[in-house]
């Protein structure tokens, strides 16, 4: 009897939790449907966008006006450059500094840690004056490189104490048996330690990567010519007071949303592990 | 023993060093203070070591003019010269700056200063223990080994010196000049020191900076803690339900879920900010169509409905990255401790209150504390969804909209109102805030705690 009940009772449990199941994904859809309807629409501004998605009609002139009208394929071009000298440049400075705090011991080594720490905390617009000076300084000032510079000096602090500590967990006698056997440090770093600590050098390789796709301020505060800004600030020019084409910001949206919705469904397992066993180890 | 009391022979008449310096750790002092590396090359025969030590100190006599020259720049940050071309006049700005920089510089001399004399003083306490000179043989692979971890860390000690360290002493040197618009912006014009006068306006002196500090300090504090609480709330409750519900269901709802985390930030953000938009938003339009209300709902126009708009489509964006942490840290509980649960007559609900909510809480915690700092730093969410908007009385004069928090105010203040010194100001106050919990995340940490460093 009691048994009859609670399938009776998880039965109604099981279709409220479908009906609210079913809401939330609508409340989730619904933005991007938008999304999609407005990239496909005629007309530029969100005014001009149907209520019930794409009963005005589909067209694909938004993807071309990106690549004939606009910047769009320069914008990418910049984004990927910095992307992977990011991302590239994250990894060995990062490797190569964690490996070092992790097996060495040295003068000020304390000091250092507490330093990278500390300064890991603080957002690059605390900076930002300075950053801009000290780009205009060196001649930096509207150049991809004085970008990529700035990213790879901000993703440092966090990458190496991430590394530092996934290297901790590797035993020290794997090096130290390469080393009796007359390894180089660096060759040592390069065939032993390194392939131990592959899935957080994917880890790291990938967000650094997908980093500069969409972070806005440093961008905003270091590019100025028409040439030299990546995509994040190319799409919002789209959409200022000044200018209110939604139409083509949600094309130019969705060709950089899709290969990063594909990318996350492959990546998302290792991603959020990752990233939860880098904050809990510590 | 033979072949090392030939080499200590080598060194000197009568099997040891020329007498004087035997056994004066003053001597060696004296030395090492007057020049680099002195005491390495004339004591302990160690050219090569000392010759780098040396190279050191005459590179800082070699730029002792220019060191000299841009320290005076930051004490005085240059004079006005309105007869010249405007490139041609003292860039305050500029000066500072090589001011900061040289006073990096004058750093990392004063350290390797501290580092020579230390060696040479190591040198003589090897030296009184084993009667011995150290020998000259190793030195260079000595320094092949130490070569090493200075070469490693050399990249990320450059980057982080002149992109974090330099600009945070350089935002916090700016909280103590005039540079603002419109009167002190170089090249123009100069920049002076004020003191503490921007710290005095903001923190009293001015009632509308005041106001607006305090207004954006306590919003952002809210805001935060909102974020936070509710993207873990929701991802939680969610990750409980998919987890109860059958297996298909999970399969078919859960990659839809997951969408707004894959979807870059500052697209979904945008997107949902021209949706809300009062008067052509789609949200709005829609309503209006079935006749649900007559006029538009002013969504991030008005005050708080601003306000809770912010924390909703946040917690829109946010919520499937704690949804898919939490599952995760649900399937590290042991069965058996909800079998056993089960067996003693707990219902669903009292498990996961009693169970599986404390035992998840204390496995993301650090995540959780990790989530809070991000949210009073993000950026994101604030500009692109209200840009700060509404506008408050203040508005006009502070800069500060009604959902700005401190970061985004920061950057208004950079940007468009180009008073950098007040923006310097609230920018050395994060960091001092921030900094105690930077510094007691370090202390718990294992390798701290284990006394390894």
């Amino acid at each position: 009897m009691e048994h009859k009940n609670s399938i009776g009772r998880s039965k109604i449990g099981g279709v409220l939790v479908i009906i609210f199941l079913t809401l939330l994904s609508l409340i989730v859809l619904y933005p991007l449907v938008y999304v999609v309807t407005a990239a496909f629409t005629p007309g530029r501004g969100i005014a001009t966008l149907p209520i019930i998605p794409f009963t005005n009609g589909a067209t694909l002139d938004h993807f071309v006006q990106l690549f004939t009208d606009t910047n769009y394929p320069i914008w990418f071009r910049n984004t990927f450059q910095v992307a992977v000298v990011t991302s590239m440049g994250t990894l060995i400075i990062s490797a190569l500094g964690a490996y070092t705090l992790s097996r060495f011991r040295f003068a000020l080594k304390k000091s250092f840690m507490l330093a990278i720490l500390v300064l890991q905390v603080f957002p690059s617009v605390i900076g930002m004056i300075a950053i801009f000076v000290i780009l205009l300084r060196f001649g930096l000032w509207d150049n991809l490189w004085g970008l990529t510079l700035v990213y790879l000096a901000g993703n440092a602090p966090f990458n190496i104490w991430l590394l530092k500590s996934y290297l901790d967990t590797i035993p020290r006698s794997l090096d130290e048996a390469a080393r009796v056997d007359g390894a180089s440090h660096f060759r040592t770093f390069l065939t032993i330690v390194m392939p131990t600590a592959k899935p957080m050098i994917v880890f790291v390789l990938l967000t650094s990567f997908t980093m500069p796709w969409m972070d806005f301020i440093l961008p905003r505060l270091i590019l100025r010519s028409p040439d030299n800004i990546t995509l994040a600030i190319g799409l919002f020019n789209f959409i200022t007071e000044r200018r209110n084409d939604f139409t083509l910001f949600a094309a130019g949206a969705i060709l950089i949303a899709i290969p990063f919705i594909i990318f996350f469904i492959l990546t998302q397992k290792t991603l959020v592990t990752s990233l939860g066993a880098g904050a809990v180890k510590e | 023993m033979k072949t090392a009391t030939k080499d200590v022979k080598s060194l000197g008449p009568n099997g040891y060093p020329s007498a004087p310096f035997r056994g004066s750790r003053r001597v060696t002092l004296l030395f090492s203070l007057l020049f680099m590396g002195l005491g390495h090359i004339v004591i302990f025969k160690q050219y090569i070591r000392g010759a780098m030590y040396a190279l050191c100190q005459v590179i800082f006599l070699l730029f002792l003019p220019t060191i000299v020259n841009n320290l005076i720049g930051i004490v005085t940050l240059g004079f006005p010269q309105p007869d010249l071309h405007i490139l041609e006049r003292d860039n305050s700005m500029f000066m500072l700056m090589d001011g900061v920089l040289t006073l990096a510089f004058l750093g990392l001399f004063i350290g390797a200063y501290v580092l020579s004399v230390k060696s040479a003083l190591k040198l003589h306490r090897q030296y009184e223990t084993t009667g011995l000179m150290p020998a000259k043989r190793g030195v260079l692979e000595q320094m092949g080994t130490g070569a090493f971890p200075v070469i490693s860390l050399l990249p990320a000690t450059v980057l982080i010196l002149f992109f974090i360290l330099v600009p945070l002493i350089f935002s916090a040197s700016v909280a103590f000049t005039n540079y603002s618009m419109p009167h002190n912006i170089p090249p123009g014009n100069t920049v002076d020191w004020v003191g503490f006068d921007n710290f005095r306006a903001i923190f009293g002196g001015d009632a509308a900076w005041t106001g607006a500090l305090g207004r954006v300090v306590l919003w952002t504090l809210a805001w935060a803690s909102l974020a936070t609480l509710t993207c873990y709330a929701g991802g939680f409750i969610l990750a409980v339900i998919l987890k109860n519900a059958n297996f298909k269901i999970g399969k078919i709802f859960r990659p839809i879920l997951i969408l707004p985390y894959a979807i870059p930030a500052i697209v979904s953000f945008l997107v949902w900010q021209n949706m809300l938009n009062g008067a052509f938003g789609v949200v709005n339009r829609t309503l209006i169509e079935l006749g649900l209300i007559t006029q538009g709902i002013p969504w991030l126009t008005d005050l708080w409905l601003a306000r809770f708009m912010v924390v909703a489509i946040n917690l829109w964006a946010g919520f499937p990255y704690f949804m898919l942490l939490t599952t995760g840290a649900m399937t590290a509980i042991s069965k058996d401790v909800l079998e056993a649960a089960r067996i003693d007559g707990a219902s669903q609900m009292q498990m996961t209150r009693r169970i599986t909510l404390p035992l998840v809480l204390y496995q993301t915690l650090p995540l959780i504390i990790m989530s809070f700092t991000h949210n009073i730093n993000n950026f994101g969410v604030i500009f692109f969804l209200s840009g700060g908007n509404p506008a408050m009385p203040d508005t006009v004069a502070t800069g500060a909209g009604g959902t700005d928090i401190l970061i985004s105010w920061i950057f208004n203040l950079t940007i468009n109102f180009q008073h950098y010194h007040y923006a310097a100001v609230l920018a050395t106050t994060v960091f001092v805030a921030l900094a105690p919990f930077a510094i007691f995340n370090f202390m718990r940490t294992k390798s701290f705690k284990e006394g390894e460093l």
